[in-house]
């Protein structure tokens, strides 16, 4: 009997000590993920905090401790008329559609590396490999004064247009409104369509060669092996790819709108962030942009539960 | 185990904190000692067109004088708009000299956030800027203080305030190239429109004489807009009207216009342009260049027609030019009524400070002192201002009366010249002042010559600058001898007397709703300008109108018409206390 008690006496001990010993390696692996938890506290929550300058009245030399509180004040500013409303429509509108236009173009980066991987000479694939991807490195600063020098009314191209006597006077490319979207895609295709093949190439190198030669084998020419072989095996990574760009959907960049908006533009190229921004360091409101920028989580989340509705739905699979 | 997680926590926030407390270090060092080396002071200047480091005889002046080095931080230069403001002010620490504007109780914003300091400790012996004690209690109101010195009010003035503040020239005025109007035979101006076809007239002779098909009468330039397209605002001042927000203020107080009134003068500017526009005078790329591109054009004898005399005379009337008879004169633009700025007795509404985090205080307040004494202001002067440089440079006293020595005719009416050595390195006009701070009105009296501090009043420059242009120009003119002589004797000008009139701080719903009509409204500006048919012109306009009161025009509009009639009455008042004091 005391024999028996004094085992369960050091079964427990031994249980404690086990845990304890849990307890003091959960502890220690808990402390390896803390400088990842500061980093993401600091730079994911932190800035959050910059929101209660949409509650208050901030205006810059004044500090936010004497600023005026003053609620949704800004909000009810945003949704006061109708006018008020249709700039913010237009802002979505052409923050979804150039987005949207970039997801539809998201399959000429594909196309690209199909087709630079069909190149035979490798002197003639490298050249023009360099030179597609290299306008990725120029800021978008640049790639304005190169617009600029080229396309404005005493650009290169207006002159030499003039000077054939094929236009009398110049063709306004940068200053006005007509297909602004389109032009901003073109823009930003050139920019970006060798850079974005590069992950494609990397998954052609990838496909196992032996599939090709089986294809060969079976009397498949150049374009059925693309169609069954590279294709296929290309659409997995297509689809990530697909994905993070859908979740970078709001936020399709400033910088290019930004030097490339003027007066004659302004409807239809201001996208949701340069709108924050006009509306923030251009018309000195910062506590009506703050309230604006709340808007790009909100919709945010909303597209979320979206997309994560439909992938339940198509896929069965859940993101959250 | 406790005590470790403690320690553990505590380290993570102090980690946190140190890196948080990093962004903005504070110092309080007013009371340390001046040991009279080198100091290099930062200057945030809203008047300045250049940034970085003051370069040229004007800082070795001050270098020698002071031994101070400026940094110019200047908003022009940076762009976008109140941005550099804004962010350096947040960041608590301007500059260690403040030069920037008090409307929209900016200066009160600056006094409550402990931006500026209160010079008052340091202001004994500084002569220069006790003479100016009126328009330094005038600013005390402004700063929203009941004591103390937090600033300077810029071109303080011991003349009338209701004699026009400009020299020879007006601020504004209708300018044509003479030569060109001369050739096409001096036609009547009855009103602006009618300068259209002869614009027209003169665009294609100066084309054909310069086989250049790139000529524009009107070349246009977007860097200055504000609440409105700033180019569009500058035919309403040859009718007498100024800008005041959205509203149009005319000098004596008799009308007040909305810029987006069907029949307005902003919108009848705007047809006036389109106009132009329709016929094929304004140059294409005026919407996108800027104001150094333009003005390299007028140098360039490549546009016709300037709204201002410190634009197309500063850039194209060159000696040579004139003497072979070429050049930008004023208009007879038979029923103009030119805007002028009268004598600010107690300054404009921009004013010089001192940071509160400056070192060295005692030594920034004799500088800012020697920028109000007679050799600080001939010497400094605003970039356009005229005033005649420092002495035994670019003039000395000759008898009784100052002249303009063989360097100065060089600079001022020859195109420019290098500096001596002694005085420094460079070219003339590179080396002025950069702060371009009109610390006093250039047609103020220089109490140590009797004469203009501007040397464009003085006798014997006058009688110097008489060119073929001059004669033919004051032939058609009644024989008279400037600009100014001949709008006074036809009564063409309107002087709006000189109250050092400040907007107050505005309702921030309000500038937030300022904020997106004028982007509204500057761009369908241009819009408009631009636009290829009358209809086209109309129906722009007719959205604009609808945008912007949709928008919550009524309610900034209504804050701007009292701010403009309370200015009025600013003007009548300094006035008044002007004929007590005399």
């Amino acid at each position: 009997m005391q024999e028996a008690l004094n085992d369960t006496q050091e079964l427990k001990d031994l249980q404690k000590q086990k845990k304890k010993m849990q307890n003091r390696r959960g502890k220690r692996l808990f402390y390896l993920i803390i400088p990842f938890i500061i980093l993401v506290l600091l730079f994911s929550y932190y800035p959050l905090f910059g929101w209660v300058y949409a509650f208050f009245d901030y205006q810059p030399p004044i500090p936010l401790s004497q600023s005026e509180f003053v609620g949704w004040k800004w909000f009810a500013m945003l949704i006061q008329n109708k006018t008020q409303m249709h700039q913010i429509v237009q802002v979505l509108a052409n923050t979804f559609a150039m987005s949207f236009l970039n997801i539809l173009t998201s399959f000429l980066p594909v196309l690209f590396a199909i087709g630079l991987n069909e190149i035979r000479n490798k002197h003639w694939k490298n050249i023009i490999q360099t030179l597609t991807t290299l306008p990725n490195f120029i800021s978008w600063v640049l790639v304005y004064s190169i617009a600029f020098a080229m396309f404005s009314s005493s650009g290169m191209v207006n002159t030499l247009l003039q000077n054939w006597h094929w236009i009398a006077e110049p063709i306004k490319w940068l200053d006005s409104d007509s297909h602004t979207w389109l032009k901003m895609l073109l823009w930003n295709l050139w920019k970006g369509l060798g850079w974005g093949s590069i992950m494609y190439l990397a998954a052609i190198a990838g496909i196992d060669p032996e599939l090709y030669e089986a294809g060969r084998v079976d009397g498949a020419n150049r374009l059925q092996l693309i169609r069954h072989i590279t294709i296929p095996a290309l659409m997995p990574t297509y689809f990530v790819m697909l994905m993070l760009a859908i979740s970078n959907f709001l936020s399709n960049g400033m910088d290019q709108f930004f030097v490339f908006q003027n007066a004659f533009n302004l409807t239809h190229i201001q996208v949701l962030d340069l709108y924050v921004y006009n509306v923030g360091m251009g018309n000195n409101s910062l506590s009506l942009a703050t309230a604006l920028s709340m808007l790009k989580s909100i919709v945010s989340v909303v597209l979320l539960y979206v997309v994560n509705f439909v992938s339940k739905k198509t896929r069965g699979e859940s993101i959250i | 185990m406790k005590m470790k997680k403690l320690a553990l926590m505590a380290t993570t926030f102090a980690a946190v904190a140190l890196a948080l407390a990093g962004c903005g270090k504070s110092n309080d060092s007013a009371t340390e000692k001046d040991d009279g080396k080198l100091m290099k002071v930062t200057v945030y200047d809203d008047l300045a067109n250049y940034q970085g480091t003051a370069k040229g005889w004007f800082a070795k002046m001050v270098k020698d004088k002071f031994n101070i080095e400026m940094n110019i931080v200047a908003p022009n230069v940076a762009g976008g708009g109140s941005t550099l403001f804004d962010t350096r002010s947040a960041a608590g620490n301007l500059g260690d000299i403040v030069i920037t504007g008090s409307n929209d109780g900016r200066a009160k914003k600056l006094v409550k956030a402990g931006l500026i300091s209160d010079m008052t400790p340091y202001m004994k012996g500084m002569k220069y800027l006790k003479q100016y004690s009126g328009a330094t209690d005038a600013f005390q109101k402004v700063a929203g203080v009941k004591s103390g010195i937090y600033g300077i009010p810029a071109s303080v003035s011991s003349s009338s305030p209701t004699s026009s503040s400009e020299g020879t020239e007006p601020t504004f005025g209708p300018y044509i190239r003479w030569d060109l109007y001369k050739e096409v035979g001096y036609p009547e101006i009855k009103t602006l429109d009618d300068l259209i076809p002869i614009l027209k007239e003169m665009q294609t002779k100066a084309r054909a004489e310069n086989n250049d098909q790139k000529i524009y009468a009107l070349s246009l330039f977007k860097d200055w807009d504000g609440n409105m397209m700033n180019n569009a605002k500058q035919p309403t001042t040859f009718y007498g009207y100024d800008e005041l927000g959205f509203v149009l203020a005319k000098a004596d107080g008799s009308d007040y216009q909305s810029i987006t009134q069907t029949n307005g003068q902003y919108v009848k500017a705007l047809r006036f342009f389109n106009k132009a526009k329709q016929a094929g005078l304004v140059d294409p790329e005026s919407s996108t260049q800027n104001y150094d591109t333009m003005y390299s054009k007028y140098t360039d004898g490549k546009a016709l027609f300037s709204f201002w005399p410190w634009l197309g005379q500063a850039a194209y009337n060159t000696t040579a030019n004139k003497e072979a008879g070429k050049g930008f004169m004023l208009a007879p633009v038979q029923d103009m009524k030119i805007f002028s700025y009268g004598n600010t007795t107690n300054g404009s509404s921009t004013f010089i400070g001192i940071g509160s985090k400056a070192k060295n205080k005692q030594r920034l307040v004799k500088f800012i002192n020697w920028l109000y004494s007679p050799e600080g202001v001939s010497a400094a002067g605003a970039q356009t201002g005229g005033t005649s440089g420092p002495e035994g440079l670019t003039w000395k006293m000759d008898g009784k009366q100052p002249v303009l020595t063989d360097f100065g005719k060089k600079v001022f009416l020859e195109g420019g010249a290098k500096v001596p050595a002694k005085w420094g390195t460079g070219n003339y006009k590179d080396g002025v002042s950069q702060l371009n701070y009109p610390a006093v009105m250039p047609n103020d009296i220089n109490p140590e010559t009797k004469y203009s501090y501007s040397y464009t009043l003085w006798p014997s420059v006058l009688k110097d600058t008489k060119t073929k242009l001059d004669t033919d120009w004051s032939s058609h003119m009644d024989n008279a001898t400037t600009t100014m002589d001949y709008l006074k004797k036809e009564k063409k000008i309107l002087v709006a007397p000189g109250a050092s009139y400040v907007t107050p701080e505005e309702d921030s719903e309000i500038s937030s709703l300022r904020g997106q009509i004028k982007t509204q409204i500057v761009n369908t500006s241009w819009k408009m300008t631009m636009a290829s048919s009358d209809s086209e012109f109309d129906s722009l306009l007719k959205k604009m109108q609808s945008t912007v009161d949709g928008l919550g025009y009524k309610k900034v509009l209504k804050v701007d018409m009292k701010n403009a009639k309370d200015q009025n009455k600013a003007r009548v008042a300094i006035k008044k206390e002007y004929a007590n004091k005399k």
